[in-house]
């Protein structure tokens, strides 16, 4: 059996959930982050990119992750309804149809995809990676190292490959994720949460950075996501009391990239790959969009009173909506009480974005940016299963799915809301691109590092 | 000595034990089958004397079937029955279609039985959980410690006493105590045949349906099936691929997921 | 199930990353004890991946299994040969074996030591062997897993068999067999392999039904009593029949008092007239007369026990804080419980390292093993672990939790 030599190439990601382009740019500049900004002159570029569509944690990741589209991953959302059925379900990493760069690197992947097939039988030596709190990745998968799947993660043991890795977390206390559900009763304790979790995170990392042999480290900062959900008003503006807060949370995140950069530059002397993303940006919100109310009010959707979730809608439905705006319609040929003919359906698209359209604010304001039907933006084996609509609104409206809403408006306790146009990249500068790019077409470059 | 009355042997002794330590002890039972065959298993411990209350937690949606029994049992054994109910927030309404199911658990259960422990000054408490029902969690314990970190693994209660869906973890000072812990779905139905033990009707086939789990009306659906005894049962759930629990800890897995995401407002 | 025929139980043991998982899923995968809705997951994925993948998919299904709450229960892992049954008693950590081990939770009957060839015997693979040796456990099949990863050479086995052999034997423990494996390949788990033709020694399969399971041998009663209830006026004595068996309206012996009393009846709910109680059997008790009797004291059948507060024995220190001679421990074993003090640490060692560390030592440390003295604040009723192991073995507990294990000399 041949020996697995060490290799010299070395591949290092860094990903922090819900961090604004436009956000970093001012801390960089006010010398918030000045160990990034550092960092940003050896050799990196900073780019504004796009997230995915829609613009949440589980399909971002999963799209950088696999470097394809949700019509080739299938992941378009934390909901789903399962085929044929009007039964809600949460996807999970054994839904993904799509390998992770991990694996294909690694050579343990049980699934392909077109980005996999151009790479696959270039790979010499398979790499060695350790996948540190990367959403979206539970249950955790055998691969080629080390893997402990971020949110959403229920089960220390089942998040982590292998065995010795959940050893050693369960004897620290790990923790997966804070209780999101705290920060309704007391904010200061969940802002303090938020720290803690983080120290426990950066232990962790650490430790897998230090102790391990890898040939490629990837490794997720969340807890900036759940900061910005909450207190994304605290921002900039002075007079917030968790303001102070707010920038030694992004001071601590930029001591730790500081700190992670230096132990790779220590791996890695030369050039190396690195790498740092966020999968969304945020905005502060205004209000929240209940879309389904919104379908309700226009005649196109028709609940009964009884059922869970979705197992409400009646025949009448034309259409309905999954969070955040996904739009389905209610065709007869997908749904078991499902009306809309094939033939009909051009008709209602274009009379649902009309309607769409016209939605506004209190001050009038436009609440729908962009539509997109699902051929526009989606393309692969899975797209059948897409959403026909999928809607990004303006900052500040955040759309949501629930189906319990009265009104179409209305007010939470969050305070930032996850924007689609806003995220950032920072990685090679040789790397061009020729438009903005997005969150799927960063990882080719990953591939082309490792086989070049 | 035989695999049954091995189990049944390891279960007395238990039973037994944790009333020493912890006099103010209860046993929680949910009319099912598991916490029924746990109180026949106090029954035998104490030679039909049982020394502390058996708690019922009723969140008032029972099936008609299970206070009959329930009600008919304590006459026939003598039970120290003491019934939990949280009459305040029913008066207010309070129902799986008031809100969510989980707050519907979290306020009749949960704070029903908080209610009976703080009232009963409880120190422990005694639940029918198998350990075949819940590898969720690393290795549970005959005696769950009691540590300052301890926190009520509401996630491991028996199917039968949280129905489908689960409430918010609470914090309480109390041991949980487990003596069914080796007993396997299988091994239970099989006691409750050696035993003669009454069961409620729901659990056999009535018009090709029967319950594998019972709990609240609301909550509550029934499988397809043609059992009608103990025996057609045990071979159906050999023959079937999915257990008891399969589901169930699906579903778990949903809540907690579904409680994650609505946190952060999604969903 | 119900089925009567006896699973012999045995425990894996070795360090964590040396195969444990890989090597559980073999035997279940190659006995054909896996549950049948896994095998279409697994050939599939199988065929698109080759085989060596396939072990990996076992232990995800057993874990997913796990998770899920189906049958598989890795304390009830249950696989067969033709000859008869075995269940795997997890081990998940060595404080947890231990635990289980000395509190008599889990009693194997046999164990397998298993050892990564290529990275050698580890300070947890001494420690675990070490601690078969103390608790008696004769039955023990080393496996020098991984025998893949030294090219399956001959010449590499010898050796490392002699280093083991050379080790285990100061820690007196003496292997039935060492056989080379690889659990994920499947060479010579259920199956000789022609990649180790030079091995003429049985398969993991062949070694264990070799083994035999242990006798309940007649010993003489030993009942510690655990609580005494009153039911319908009447005193019951209740308890579990650690060794022997009771008759009715037999002569047995209250200790330490040394009271001699008589059995008036034996207790069973619904039963009655039980003429005789055996091993392992909780019961109710009447005695005749009238006589104080409280937890902790014990009815034997002669007077064969030793009953002393002072205690010579071997001790595996598990609490990661240390001993000094003259800390308070709390004494228990079986129903008993008595304070006490270490009063003589004639030895003390680290297994791992095997250096007779300290003669008449001071202290303890963490995963040390020791012979010593016990001082208890009264009397107890024990007997020599090799003899009665039920009686033999005890836990010490500080602040509550348990800190050491041992077995009586």
């Amino acid at each position: 059996m041949k020996l697995f030599k060490g290799k010299e190439k070395k591949g290092f990601i860094i990903g922090i959930d819900g961090v604004p382009y436009s956000l970093l740019t001012t801390y960089i500049k006010n010398d918030i982050m000045p160990n990034l900004k550092k960092i940003l002159n050896d050799g990196l570029a900073f780019h504004q990119m796009n997230a995915s569509i829609p613009d949440i944690s589980s399909v971002s990741w999963t799209s950088f992750n696999t470097g394809v589209n949700p019509g080739e991953h299938g992941i378009y959302g934390f909901t789903d309804l399962k085929p044929d059925s009007y039964s809600l379900y949460f996807p999970n990493s054994k839904d993904i149809q799509a390998p992770p760069f991990w694996e294909i690197l690694g050579k343990t992947n049980q699934k392909t995809s077109p980005l996999c097939q151009d790479y696959c039988n270039k790979i010499s030596h398979p790499c060695r990676s350790i996948i540190f709190n990367v959403p979206h990745t539970y249950p955790a998968s055998p691969m080629n190292g080390i893997l402990v799947s971020g949110f959403v993660a229920i089960d220390l043991k089942k998040a982590t490959f292998p065995e010795s890795a959940y050893a050693y977390l369960h004897s620290i206390d790990y923790l997966i994720d804070v209780e999101a559900e705290k920060a309704k009763e007391d904010k200061a304790a969940f802002m303090k949460s938020l720290f803690e979790c983080f120290e426990i995170r950066k232990k962790a990392i650490s430790h897998f950075l230090a102790e391990e042999s890898w040939d490629l480290f990837f490794a997720c900062i969340t807890e900036t996501d759940r900061l910005h959900h909450f207190f994304f008003d605290a921002t900039m503006d002075k007079e917030n009391i968790y303001h102070e807060s707010f920038l030694r949370f992004y001071r601590e995140v930029d001591q730790f990239i500081k700190y992670l950069y230096e132990q790779y530059r220590k791996r890695c002397p030369e050039k190396g790959f690195f790498m740092i993303l966020s999968d969304h940006g945020f905005a502060p919100v205004k209000k929240e969009v209940y879309i389904n109310r919104f379908l309700e009010e226009k005649g196109f959707l028709v609940l009964k009173d009884r059922g869970n979730f979705y197992e409400r809608i009646e025949p009448h439905t034309k259409a309905f909506n999954l969070d955040p705006c996904r739009i389905y319609v209610h065709g007869e040929d997908a749904y078991p009480r499902g009306t809309v003919k094939k033939e009909e359906k051009t008709a209602l698209l274009e009379e649902i974005k009309k309607s769409l359209r016209g939605l506004r604010g209190e001050n009038g304001d436009e609440i729908i940016d962009k539509i997109y039907e699902k051929e526009e933006i989606y393309h692969g084996p899975h797209t059948r299963m897409a959403p026909d609509l999928v809607c990004l609104p303006r900052d500040g409206y955040d759309l949501k799915g629930s189906l319990e809403k009265k009104e179409v408006f209305g007010d939470n306790i969050f305070k930032g809301m996850h924007t689609w146009h806003d995220a950032f990249c920072i990685l090679p500068e040789n790397i061009n691109f020729l438009k903005k790019p997005s969150v799927e077409s960063l990882t080719e470059h990953i591939l082309q590092y490792f086989t070049q | 000595m035989d695999h049954l009355t091995r189990l049944e042997n390891k279960s007395i002794y238990i039973i037994r034990e944790a009333y020493y330590q912890f006099k103010e002890i209860a046993m929680l039972w949910s009319v099912g089958k598991d916490s029924t065959t746990l109180l026949w298993l106090c029954r035998k411990a104490f030679f039909g004397h049982i020394p502390f209350p058996i708690i019922h937690i009723d969140t008032g949606y029972k099936f008609p079937e299970m206070y009959q029994f329930r009600d008919e049992r304590a006459k026939e054994w003598n039970l120290n029955l003491l019934i939990g109910k949280n009459e305040e927030k029913l008066k207010e309404g309070m129902g799986p279609n008031q809100g969510s199911k989980l707050d519907c658990c979290n306020e009749l259960k949960t704070n029903a039985l908080k209610m009976v422990i703080k009232k009963l000054n409880l120190k422990a408490i005694l639940l029918g959980i198998r350990r075949d029902e819940h590898g969720i969690r690393a290795k549970e314990r005959y005696f769950s410690p009691r540590d300052s970190q301890f926190k009520w693994d509401y996630e491991n209660q028996p199917a039968e006493l949280w129905d489908q869906y689960q409430s918010t973890v609470e914090e309480e000072e109390h041991f949980r105590i487990h003596p069914l812990l080796h007993f396997t779905e299988f091994d239970i139905w099989d006691y409750v045949k050696r035993e003669k033990l009454p069961i409620v009707p729901l659990y056999f086939s009535k018009n090709g349906k029967r319950f594998r789990s019972i709990g609240c009306v609301t909550c509550c659906s029934p499988i397809d099936s043609e059992a009608k005894n103990i025996e057609e049962i045990v071979e159906e759930i050999r023959i079937s691929k999915t257990s008891e629990r399969s589901g169930r800890a699906q579903d778990k897995e949903n809540i907690y997921t579904m409680q994650k995401l609505r946190a952060l407002g999604y969903m | 199930m119900g089925e009567e025929e006896r699973a012999l139980p045995i425990v894996i043991v070795g360090h964590v990353d040396h195969g444990k998982s890989t090597l559980i899923g073999r035997l279940l995968y190659d006995t054909d004890c896996l549950p049948a809705d896994k095998y279409s997951e697994i050939q599939k994925s199988s065929e698109m991946l080759g085989r060596i993948v396939e072990f990996a998919f076992v232990m995800d299904c057993l874990e997913e299994e796990r998770s899920r709450g189906i049958t598989i229960d890795t304390t009830q892992t249950f696989f067969k040969t033709s000859k008869r049954r075995y269940v795997i008693i997890d081990a998940p950590g060595h404080k947890e074996f231990l635990k289980n081990m000395i509190t008599g939770s889990s009693q194997a009957e046999a164990a397998l030591l298993i050892i990564d060839s290529f990275e050698g015997v580890r300070d947890q693979t001494k420690r675990h062997a070490y601690i078969l040796g103390m608790l008696g456990l004769k039955q023990v099949c080393v496996l020098l897993n991984k025998i893949d990863l030294v090219n399956y050479s001959q010449d590499k086995f010898l050796e490392l068999k002699a280093e083991i052999t050379d080790f285990l034997n100061k820690l007196n423990v003496h292997p039935n067999f060492i056989l080379p494996i690889s659990a994920i390949h499947g060479d010579n788990v259920a199956n000789p392999s022609k990649k180790i033709s030079w091995f003429d020694g049985p398969t993991v399969l062949q070694a264990l039904d070799t083994f035999k399971e242990l006798k309940v041998e007649e010993k003489p009663l030993r009942l510690p009593i655990q609580d005494s209830y009153t039911i319908d006026g009447k005193k019951i004595l209740v308890g579990r029949i650690e060794a022997g068996h009771v008759r009715k309206g037999e002569s047995v012996y209250l200790l330490p008092g040394r009271k001699k009393v008589e059995v008036k009846n034996i207790e069973k709910f619904l039963e009655n007239d039980v003429a005789i109680a055996n091993f392992e059997e909780s019961i109710g008790i009447r005695l005749k007369g009238r006589h104080r009797v409280k937890r902790g004291q014990i009815l034997t059948a002669d007077l064969t026990s030793t009953i002393t507060n002072r205690i010579k024995a071997n001790i595996f220190w598990m609490d990661p804080m240390g001993y000094r001679t003259g800390d308070a421990l709390l004494f228990r074993c079986v129903t008993q419980e008595a304070p006490c003090r270490i009063e003589k640490i004639y030895r003390r060692f680290d297994p791992a390292s095997m250096e007779f560390t300290e003669e008449n030592a001071s202290s303890i440390r963490s995963a040390e093993v020791a012979d010593i003295l016990i001082r208890l604040d009264e009397k107890v009723v024990v007997d020599p672990f090799n003899e009665i192991p039920e009686m033999g073995r005890f836990v010490l507990e500080k602040d509550g939790r348990p800190v050491a294990g041992g077995i009586i000399l």
